[in-house]
């Protein structure tokens, strides 16, 4: 079955790590910098977030990621580049175009942080299961139908989808047009929605009591078959990452107090 | 001591005006084989959900009478602390599918997760309910990807592992092929052999006169008859009911051939046979 999880096992070190470490990572990468007031941060951080992919197999997974935002960030380096008010000196002539110093630093600092925010978030999202994480999460107290929640719907999901594509070929083969121009879409597009609605619905109420025999509401402390996701490493990762971030702020609050 | 005592029950679903159920009562021992059977619509699954505890607790809507199990009245558990007494199996093994596990190891996982049994004893009834419904070799594939048969065996073994004293299952089979239909009756008979009280809904009238130790008629919510298979079978009147008896009585039934002991007609291909051949010899 087609899953919407990104996720995939390659049996790599970020793959064995604990959800909480690269939840951690994201914190760190994002708040470092700000705290710190340096791009390079940011910078240093990109750096590590594509040695972490490149190093369990996943950045060629990226590229559809990047590829999107990518498209969005080269026309903010353009309109910045060209029209940022304030744009005084001319670095880089290409015939009538001038690009300008200040707008490409400006769009440079936007890149940088989108960059940081997407590749540090790969790394949780691309390495990471997503009942694993839901699973760590259940243990530390989190409510289990909520976690419930979370996980069911990356399986829901592409079962909705499939439910779609079986009522599509029912419509059709009783001569419904679904393909052709936009008004034979919009038209087609009520007949097909409307059973996927009331299946949705009644399979929801059927799965709700078969959950409900098998004890999704029982009180008593819910026990794992899978053992807690974790390594030996991720407590001195963790320790290290909180500890860089305290030594940021203290670095932080020192040069402002000088 | 009867397992599970109905007493009464009457039952009418919210914002309906006819009553679901209406006025069953009938009582089934430890390890009983319970047959039910009616038409469509005859109230046979809310019966089946009287008895898990989802009617009334899921449903609401107003209920008279009260549902036994050992001396817990159902009406007043929590569905949730009752599911480790009464399994129940649905007729769509697609919507017991839970959708939160991977594997079908882990989805039979669920219930016990929920009760709180310990990983090793987890490990050790997901074995033996899978060895028992024949998954064992599914166990590492996603629930979606399983044919509707092997998903409805699965939801079975989600139940058993749960290990309750009743098991109630709501058409289990209709999703399944002659084959696996067998497998499970087999391994229902097992279970049954263990001493757990089984209620089967079941269109198939050769399984249930086969395998049930007594059979219950239901007609629009109400109670026909609760008895043996040979007597249930032998009534004149299951047109009625839209009951069709199985072949072998329907033989023996135009040939006149009754047991002489029970006075009833046979109703499994054994008996059918024995009572022939009997009458050949005399011949």
């Amino acid at each position: 079955m087609k899953s919407i999880s990104l996720y995939e096992e390659k049996g790599s070190i970020l793959n064995k790590l604990a959800p909480e470490s690269k939840i951690l990572y994201i914190i760190l990468a994002l708040v470092l910098p700000a705290i710190v007031g340096s791009k390079m941060v940011s910078v240093v951080f990109i750096a590590i977030s594509i040695g972490l992919l490149l190093f369990s197999k996943v950045l060629k997974k990226t590229i559809p990621i990047l590829g999107v935002s990518g498209f969005v960030l080269l026309t903010v380096v353009i309109i910045q580049g060209l029209f940022r008010a304030g744009n005084v000196t001319p670095l880089l002539t290409l015939g009538p175009v001038i690009f300008y110093k200040e707008g490409l630093l400006f769009a440079f600092n936007i890149v940088v942080n989108v960059l940081n925010i997407l590749l540090s978030f790969c790394v949780l999202i691309l390495a990471t299961k997503p009942s694993d994480m839901i699973e760590n999460f259940v243990r530390k107290g989190f409510s289990p139908r909520f976690g419930y929640v979370f996980i069911s719907v990356f399986q829901i999901i592409p079962q909705m989808t499939e439910t779609m594509a079986t009522i599509t070929d029912a419509q059709r083969s009783r001569g419904m047009e679904t393909e052709g121009n936009l008004l034979v879409r919009i038209k087609a597009f009520l007949p097909l929605i409307s059973p996927v609605v009331m299946s949705s619905l009644i399979n929801t109420k059927e799965r709700a009591l078969a959950l409900e025999v098998r004890g999704f509401n029982a009180k008593n402390k819910k026990t794992f078959l899978n053992d807690e996701k974790k390594s030996s490493a991720d407590k001195y990762i963790q320790i290290t990452m909180i500890l860089l971030l305290i030594a940021g702020i203290v670095w932080r609050v020192v040069g402002c107090l000088k | 001591m009867s397992k599970i005592v109905v007493e009464n029950l009457k039952y009418k679903y919210p914002a309906t005006d006819f009553l679901a159920l209406d006025g069953i009562s009938f009582s089934a021992k430890a390890g009983e084989f319970i047959g039910i059977i009616g038409k469509n619509g005859s109230g046979k699954s809310t019966l089946c959900q009287a008895i898990a505890g989802l009617v009334p607790n899921f449903y609401k809507g107003s209920y008279g009478g009260k549902v036994m199990v050992d001396d817990i009245e159902v009406k007043n558990v929590d569905i949730s602390d009752l599911c480790e007494k009464v399994g129940t199996v649905f007729q769509n093994p697609f919507n017991q599918v839970t959708g939160s596990k991977l594997t079908v190891y882990e989805e039979i996982s669920f219930g016990l997760e929920n009760l709180g049994i310990p990983k090793e004893e987890m490990i050790q009834r997901i074995d033996e309910a899978m060895e028992l419904l024949d998954i064992t070799k599914y166990k590492d594939r996603n629930p979606f990807d399983l044919s509707g048969g092997q998903m409805q065996r699965m939801a079975i073994a989600s139940i058993i592992a749960m290990q309750p004293e009743v098991i109630v299952l709501d058409e289990p089979t209709s999703q399944l092929d002659p084959q696996g239909r067998e497998e499970v009756y087999q391994a229902v008979q097992k279970l049954s052999k263990k001493g757990i009280t089984i209620f089967m809904v079941e269109h198939n009238m050769e399984k249930i006169a086969s395998y049930s130790d007594r059979v219950l008629i239901i007609d629009d919510g109400k109670q026909i008859a609760y008895d043996t298979p040979q007597k249930i079978f032998s009534r004149d009147d299951l047109d009625e009911y839209g009951i069709e008896a199985p072949a072998f009585t329907k033989i023996c039934r135009e040939l006149g051939k009754k047991n002489p002991v029970t006075g009833c007609y046979p109703v499994t291909l054994e008996e059918a046979n024995d009572l022939l051949k009997k009458d050949k010899g005399e011949m």
